[in-house]
């Protein structure tokens, strides 16, 4: 009885608490309201299960923009590598992960650290990873919040006080190198998190783990996880084969589903020449490398796929790439885009429905089959000097971050990123001991596209039909993430430092404000009593933004790479 | 053919090492075995060469090792050790004549011809 006095008494408390003070806590996370995806809330890296980096809050628009400002700054500390994460916001409290996983909740209203975490890893390991120490967010659900780490752990901290509840390792990281640098995605009582991998020589796991014990649920090798797979890896090469899926999925209730991106194979370029099935480094296609896989959630057992780009010799993996899941005159549709810069449109098996591609610069294939996403005339190297460039260069025709979907334009709001590379491919040996190496299989060297310079630009598109509405272009490719909103705003933040908001209908500049270093990470748009907040990171510095100073100079030259901030906008 | 062959000598006694090693230290890499010979020009399309472009001619996320006014000291350092947030540390996967064989090969750089 006692018991039961307590409970019912605490709504009301809580309700007292929540119109004096921050809404902290207000209701629990779980999966049916992510699903809902509330508008005051950014509840999964990619907003809602339906990815869209969308917020419907109209606050701030284009009547008022001009009285947009900062009002409140936080500095994580250690941005060694930049700020990459995407920051999550419910109830009013603003989640989000800086450089070595170190965790804050913020009063999303103030900025007020309501508590922080930092993992105590193991720094001797992380000296000798390429790819880190950066991190690209957390998952909430179930009163916890979820973390990755670059030592192979997957770590959850109660909501509330950020306490330890569960710390589970899943990696060998000792042996593989590799950790978790991307963000978690929950769903249904399980955390999914992929491995980091592709040009390391593993086998890239995706695991399913219990949200509620930590308990490893299941686990899914990206290279050779069936039988029907290990038969597309000639001469044992599924050994080293690479693969991963360092970026969040998402979820699809309907089918019970995850959908997940996989990362390429190793090396990154092949030597096999035309007859890539039975010679080179990894005779085949390497499944399921640079594939949009369908994992029951469950069980982790793979239900479809789609192999974007078989024996992708070209590092232009699926692992990046949002999932936008749309309904249009009744079919429903799950927009992806591969790193090459093409945009594949499936239905919710993963039929392929169409393929489109946002990058003017692009020969690694003459083109991709729209109907059946076959790649026609593809280039396929052998070892020696690659006479033509290759379009686009390594580090994508598209970020890893995402673009952003909006339901009342129903436009999707894109960077591309126009440039090319030299390269001279080479025969490599995977390094597996002591410790596992990169495996690139090439030396190679940034280029501008032929006949032109090096640019990015902002694509306003039909997102099924790939119909372009508007464009804004960018000396240098922006890598952040883009948001737009319902009030009829467009963010970018670009890689000088400057935020921008573009008017979602016609791409005019209506605001732009420097945040004093450049952007390659998350912005998102919550509410906190009432009052609509941007949140973008600020922190330059990794694997496609250390090109920059050499490559284009001017203020990249003095930018940090250890640095970084989360700026959080407001109207005055 | 004389490439593949060094290579495949390289792996097979590091592979045995490691089997033997590990065992013994299960966190602990093991060290690499002294005197191997390293193929550097592999080893900077395998792994170098994704910092430090077009075989280490040429700038990138790393800096151009070809003529760099760096000292042998200051290399070694630099390998063994990396740089918080731009290096990794490679002292536990080369030994130090190896990574006097990478010093070399740094030092015999030359632009590509033509």
């Amino acid at each position: 009885m006692k018991k039961q006095w307590r409970y019912s008494c605490l709504p009301v408390l809580v309700i007292g608490a929540l119109l004096t003070a921050s809404s902290a806590f207000a209701q629990s996370v779980d999966t049916a309201r992510i699903e809902a995806a509330g508008q005051n809330d950014w509840l999964t890296y990619h907003g809602s299960y339906k990815s869209y980096h969308y917020s419907p809050l109209a606050q701030i628009n284009a009547s008022n923009i001009n009285n947009l400002s900062v009002a409140w700054i936080h500095i994580p500390g250690r941005s060694t590598r930049g700020l990459q994460s995407m920051p999550l916001a419910a109830d009013g409290v603003l989640y989000y992960t800086g450089s070595y996983s170190r965790t804050f909740a913020l009063n999303g209203a103030t900025g007020e650290v309501i508590w922080s975490y930092f993992p105590e890893l193991d720094e001797a390991l992380i000296a000798r990873q390429t790819h880190s120490p950066y991190n690209r967010g957390v998952a909430i659900g179930e009163g916890k919040v979820y973390v990755g780490t670059m030592d192979g752990r997957l770590i959850a901290l109660d909501m509330k006080t950020g306490k330890v509840m569960w710390d589970t390792k899943l990696l060998d990281s000792q042996k593989l190198t590799v950790g978790f640098t991307g963000a978690p995605l929950y769903a249904k009582g399980t955390v999914v998190i992929g491995a980091q991998g592709g040009e390391w020589p593993g086998r890239g796991p995706i695991f399913g783990v219990d949200a509620a014990t930590g308990k490893k649920k299941w686990e899914f090798l990206t290279v050779a996880g069936t039988e029907d797979a290990m038969k597309t890896w000639g001469n044992d090469s599924w050994r080293t084969g690479g693969g991963g899926g360092w970026m969040p999925g998402t979820y699809d209730s309907e089918n019970n589903t995850v959908l997940w991106g996989t990362a390429n194979p190793a090396p990154l370029y092949d030597w096999s020449g035309a007859d890539y099935k039975t010679q080179g480094a990894r005779p085949g296609d390497n499944l399921y490398t640079t594939s949009v896989i369908a994992l029951d959630i469950d069980t982790g057992k793979l239900k479809t796929y789609h192999q974007e780009l078989p024996h992708d010799a070209w590092d232009f993996d699926s692992a990046v790439g949002e999932f936008v899941m749309l309904d249009r005159d009744g079919q429903k549709y799950i927009v992806h885009p591969n790193k090459s810069g093409y945009i594949f449109v499936y239905d919710r098996n993963l039929g392929v429905k169409n393929v489109w591609r946002i990058t003017q610069n692009s020969n690694f294939v003459k083109d991709i089959d729209p109907k059946t996403g076959e790649l026609i005339g593809r280039r396929d190297f052998s070892a020696g000097k690659v006479s033509e460039p290759l379009c686009p260069h390594i580090s994508g025709g598209v970020s890893w971050n995402s673009g952003s979907y909006n339901p009342k334009t129903g436009l999707y709001y894109k960077l591309g990123q126009e440039w090319c590379m030299t390269l001279e491919v080479q025969k490599t040996t995977p390094i597996v001991a002591p410790q596992a190496q990169l495996n690139i299989g090439a030396d190679f060297k940034i280029a501008p596209p032929p006949g032109g310079e090096i640019y990015g630009h902002l694509d306003a598109r039909d997102p099924i039909t790939g119909a372009k509405k508007w464009e804004v272009r960018f000396p240098e490719p922006p890598l952040g993430s883009v948001l737009s909103t319902g009030g009829n705003l467009v963010f970018v933040p670009d890689s000088r430092g400057t935020v921008h908001a573009y008017d979602a209908d016609s791409g005019a500049e209506l605001w732009s404000h420097g945040d004093g270093t450049g952007h390659q990470g998350g912005i998102i748009s919550y509410a906190a009593n009432g009052k609509q907040y941007i949140a973008v990171v600020a922190g330059f510095g990794g694997m496609a933004s250390d090109d920059y100073a050499p490559t284009f100079g001017g203020v990249y030259k003095s930018m940090p790479r250890d640095d970084g901030a989360l700026v959080v906008y407001s109207l005055k | 053919m004389r490439l593949a062959w060094k290579i495949t000598m390289l792996a097979m006694p590091t592979l045995a090492a490691l089997v033997t090693i590990s065992t013994l230290r299960a966190q602990q890499p093991a060290p690499p075995t002294q005197n191997e010979e390293l193929d550097v020009g592999q080893l900077f399309a395998t792994t170098c060469g994704w910092c430090h472009s077009d075989g280490g001619r040429a700038a990138g996320k790393g800096p151009q090792l070809m003529d760099t006014k760096r000292d042998d000291e200051f290399i070694r350092n630099r390998i063994k050790h990396g740089k918080e947030g731009a290096m990794p540390a490679f002292g536990v996967v080369f030994s130090d004549a190896q990574i006097d064989e990478i010093i070399k090969y740094i030092r015999a750089l030359k632009p590509h011809q033509g």
